[in-house]
């Protein structure tokens, strides 16, 4: 029986699979992307659910943040550069895509290198950088900080969001019985996070984004799972190893510090977030512009929060595709691509 | 969360690296990926790359 | 110095007719051409179509083409989509103050050129001036009369189940070209604008067919967003197969880089065909033999389920939708 197993392709043995039933989370923003894309729910057996994480870090970034981000575009004059993703992202009052009709100055850019550069050309504007993300994108962050400071820019600093998974893997674990890790947050980090948590009790598989690598991921799931032992498997070997990226994590702990922070929909999770350290305070946007604590408020009918608990469905919340659509979201999960909300919206056959 | 993309190394300069993904290319921060060498292949995320290919995984 | 447009060349007098002279009137010379204040054109017999079009690009110059010739190729593809043959055109500037001379000069000459190619005259125009900063650079609008050929009827109303859809080539490339002349996301790549008139593709389809159901040129919103159009006006629905739709390797990195779906790019010189499908190798032969058209393919066909939905079918043999048209493109990071 192994044997024939064997020769199944990863397609046929996850659309064979008679075992009991298993919760999956995908962790990762882009893996629910590319899950959607992919059709892969169709492909599943009825026994799986396939959980929507909270690895969108536009989704958990809080209301909060926006409405600082506002703030600095249009109180302060600065010049914020951000990742596109945040431009339509929901604030108390409006979105930075409104701030710039107002005549706030935002940059899209691709790289935070891209946002320091930007300070460089232009030293008669000040520049924040709106720095969100979790452990693959928070080094491009402290490598753009580091790089002012090593070309004397005093124009230059960021706002900091970034998160980081661990805490977020504890404080979830009871809804899920295996995680699918976001690979490229392993590629940072290495594996023993997850090894560990095999160790707990708490199943994973790290994986990649094509078809291939979700497929092999999802079939080395349902061949382990019925075995009943935890596990954890890399199934994407050729980008992850178990020392994950040193370098990287050196230019984190150089910069970055640890700290209790707000995930939206989630509320405080401690220890998983980051600040810069005090010495970096020249590069911290919200000590330079002495901007005044916010209280975002969030729009009550919103689930948000229980969809990245995978407490319910994206199409169990009354505004979904009404009154929040991906043109005018609500939430945060209908604001990024990545977002669960977003996802079911443009991809499911169903609605 | 973090889109990558798989990118060739074209070439090396001062911890920047010049990459190409289908005949687009850019320079990004190769800094934080030790021994990479024109040629090598690289996942790219931000601008910068992350990790260094390696053929590990089967039949990808 | 370099000779800029100034306000007194939109004020009515002198050196306005100097502009319209030297610039305008030396590339669109023609006998309908007027100088009165309107054209005096003859009547032909059946059905004329007539459009309008206004044309914003930043930058005005970029590999593959500029600001004229998309204004020329813009409402001349219209008029072709109705299965009309472009006949007269006007084009209104409105230019901003201290616009280069020299490069206006250029886009009026890619408008001679591409009206010539599509057998096109432009009979009346007219130019403003405008404040510095009130426009960026130069507008046009061009506004075209076609006449419909015998037996044509195309419209997005008319798109029925067993329809084929084709597309007249690779998709995507004019929008990933201004995304790449605007240098904002550092990245580099040989990519030129699709930007073509396509009266003699659509023509050549007529040869083979007249059964020819809709034809629509998918312009800024991108391929999906026409096949979106049409689903939603014919109440049919649409299945694509992801695996058939051409797109140019460049196009497809620096899709990869920004997290931006090809589909969802601005074409300037492409068709989107829907015709009965045993019309439809005949006409993909037709245009294959054209250069703007030749890669030409059957991306799809039209189905009765799900009305109004574009439904892809995915390399691992699954469903998915295609994402609906919505807003402004973002780059998608993290």
């Amino acid at each position: 029986m192994e044997e024939n197993k064997k020769e199944m392709t990863d397609l046929e043995l996850i659309q064979s699979y008679d075992g009991p039933p298993v919760r999956i989370m995908e962790v990762c923003g882009t893996h629910t992307h590319e899950i959607f894309k992919l059709g892969v729910r169709q492909i599943l057996p009825e026994q799986v659910t396939l959980i929507s994480g909270p690895g969108c870090p536009v989704c958990v970034t809080p209301v909060d943040f926006i409405d600082k981000a506002m703030y600095l575009a249009l109180e302060k004059g600065v010049t914020v550069c951000t990742f596109g993703d945040l431009i339509r992202v929901p604030g108390t009052k409006g979105s930075l895509a409104d701030a710039r009709a107002k005549g706030g100055k935002v940059q899209m850019v691709y790289s935070p290198m891209d946002a320091c550069d930007y300070a460089a050309e232009h030293p008669e504007e000040e520049v924040v950088f709106l720095s969100v993300g979790f452990e693959t994108t928070t080094p491009a962050s402290c490598l753009a900080a580091k790089k002012a400071m090593d070309q004397g820019l005093k124009n230059f600093s960021l706002l900091v969001a970034n998160k980081t998974m661990p805490a977020a893997y504890q404080a979830l674990k009871d809804s899920v019985d295996v995680y699918l890790y976001p690979g490229h947050v392993n590629a940072i980090m290495g594996t023993d996070v997850c090894e560990k948590l095999a160790e707990e009790g708490v199943s994973g598989v790290v994986t990649g984004f094509s078809a291939k690598q979700l497929l092999r991921a999802f079939a080395t799931i349902l061949r382990e799972f019925p075995k009943g032992k935890p596990f954890f498997a890399n199934c994407y070997q050729s980008v992850v190893k178990k020392n994950g990226s040193p370098g990287a994590r050196r230019i984190m702990e150089e910069w970055m510090e640890d700290c209790d922070t707000q995930w939206r929909g989630l509320g405080v999770i401690p220890h998983s977030g980051l600040r810069l350290k005090e010495k970096y305070q020249a590069f911290d946007a919200e000590i330079k512009y002495q901007v005044p604590k916010m209280e975002g408020r969030i729009n009550p009918a919103c689930r948000c929060g229980e969809v990245l608990q995978g407490k319910c469905l994206p199409t169990d919340c009354k505004v979904f595709g009404t009154a929040c659509n991906p043109q005018h979201p609500i939430g945060a999960c209908m604001v990024s691509g990545e977002g669960a909300c977003s996802a079911y919206y443009q991809y499911s056959l169903t609605k | 969360m973090c889109v990558g993309l798989p990118a060739k190394v074209l070439t090396m300069k001062d911890g920047m690296a010049v990459v190409d993904a289908y005949g687009a290319k850019r320079e990004i921060s190769a800094e934080l990926v030790d021994d990479l060498e024109p040629g090598d292949y690289v996942m790219v995320h931000a601008g910068i790359a992350i990790a260094k290919i390696t053929d590990e995984d089967e039949d990808e | 110095m370099e000779k800029t447009v100034t306000l007194a060349h939109g004020a009515g007098g002198k050196q306005t007719n100097e502009l319209i002279d030297q610039v305008f009137k030396a590339h669109f010379a023609n006998p309908e051409l007027t100088s009165d204040d309107a054209a005096v054109l003859p009547v032909e017999a059946g059905k004329i179509a007539f459009t309008t079009d206004g044309f914003i690009v930043s930058p005005q110059e970029f590999p593959g083409g500029n600001i004229g010739k998309l204004s020329i190729c813009g409402t001349v593809n219209d008029l072709s989509c109705m299965g009309a043959k472009p006949k007269y055109l006007s084009c209104a500037f409105v230019i901003e103050e201290g616009y280069s001379m020299e490069k206006l000069e250029k886009i009026a000459a890619a408008m001679e050129e591409t009206a010539a190619k599509a057998g096109v005259k432009i009979v009346a125009g007219d130019t403003k001036v405008a404040g510095r900063g009130q426009v960026d650079g130069v507008f046009i609008t061009t506004t075209g009369i076609g006449v419909i050929q015998e037996g044509a009827q195309t419209s997005g109303f008319l798109a029925k189940p067993g329809d084929a859809i084709i597309v007249s080539g690779d998709v995507g490339r004019h929008g990933c070209t201004i995304l790449l002349a605007r240098e904002d996301f550092g990245i580099e790549a040989e990519v030129t604008s699709d930007c073509a008139p396509l009266w003699e593709c659509v023509e050549a389809m007529f040869d083979v067919t007249k059964d020819i159901h809709v034809i629509r040129d998918a312009t800024r919103g991108g391929v999906g967003t026409v096949l979106y159009e049409i689903a939603e006006q014919s109440q049919v629905g649409i299945r694509l197969m992801q695996d058939q739709i051409p797109v140019q390797d460049a196009v497809k990195g620096v899709c990869g880089m920004l997290g931006l779906e090809p589909l969802y790019l601005a074409c300037e010189g492409r068709l989107v065909i829907f015709a009965p499908k045993e019309k439809a190798e005949g006409i993909v032969e037709a245009l294959r033999k054209l250069e703007p058209s030749k890669d030409a393919a059957i991306i799809g066909e039209v189905t009765e389920e799900m009305p109004g939905r574009v439904v892809v079918t995915t390399p691992i043999g699954a469903q998915t939708l295609l994402p609906p048209p919505g807003g402004e493109l973002l780059p998608r990071i993290c």
